[in-house]
């Protein structure tokens, strides 16, 4: 099976310093490598009002993890997540299947759209063009 | 524009017949005929609202682009129907998905507060 790719963004607590959260960043990338998967990018949005209370925090340090590898590794990951202190919440996503068919429908896009213009290209002028010129 | 005067639509005010085109932009077009009597039967003409996503040709809404799913959320944190937006099929469902994903993780209002 081939692998997929998955999103994690995740809450730190927002009483964290800036080193810590580095360090928990570092140290889920640690769970990804250490389950087989690959680190494809690592986001840190920083401090961000939350939209509602979460563990009773109004605000939190967002952090993104954009990780390639099996459905297995993300149960293991999302398991390990949670028993990490300091983490208020998690949402793992996968994305490459979705991301695949948003390139694809651009690609179509974009060739009907040359197809398109080729056809104008070739076209003859209208006739009523023609008129105006006479006139 | 004094919004729900004639109980109609989210924002536009629209008279309810309007249907199809009542929108959410474009204001009162048209349609002022002289004949007064008839003035409060005609519906106005509207443009025909389409979808933001076909228009700006966004084939993947993603959950985490907040200013962008913004737009489509009210001050309630409520998902409206399609008819509010005038988004299509494919997109609305697109749109839902992203809300309901940013909502979990904080970045959305699941209700007002």
């Amino acid at each position: 099976m081939s692998d997929r790719v998955y999103e994690i963004l995740f809450i730190v607590d927002p009483n964290l310093g800036e080193p810590e959260v580095d360090a928990l960043a570092a140290q889920i990338q640690g769970y990804v490598e250490k389950e087989g998967g690959r680190i494809q990018k690592v986001e840190k949005w920083g401090k961000k009002r939350l939209a509602y209370p979460v563990r009773k925090h109004r605000e939190g340090s967002y952090v993104l993890i954009v990780a390639e590898g099996t459905g297995e590794i993300i149960k293991e990951i999302e398991r390990r997540i949670r028993v990490t202190d300091g983490v208020v919440r998690y949402l793992s996503v996968r994305v490459d299947e979705d991301l695949r068919k948003a390139e694809t429908s651009k690609r179509k896009r974009a060739s009907e759209d040359e197809k398109k213009r080729a056809r104008m290209a070739t076209r003859p002028p209208r006739p009523s063009a023609v008129e105006e010129v006479q006139e | 524009m004094s919004s729900g005067s004639m109980g109609g639509g989210f924002r536009g005010g629209a008279p309810r017949q309007g249907g199809r085109g009542a929108g959410d932009r474009g204001g009162a077009g048209g349609a002022g005929r002289g004949n007064n009597k008839d003035a409060g039967k005609r519906y106005f003409f509207r443009r025909r609202k389409v979808c933001k996503f076909c228009v700006d040709k966004i084939d993947y809404i993603d959950y985490k682009d907040t200013k962008l799913l913004g737009g489509f959320v009210p001050e309630r944190g409520k998902i409206l129907p399609r008819r509010m937006f005038g988004t299509c099929a494919e997109h609305q469902r697109k749109l839902t998905l992203a809300i309901k994903r940013a909502r979990l993780i904080a970045l959305l209002p699941f209700a007002a507060e």
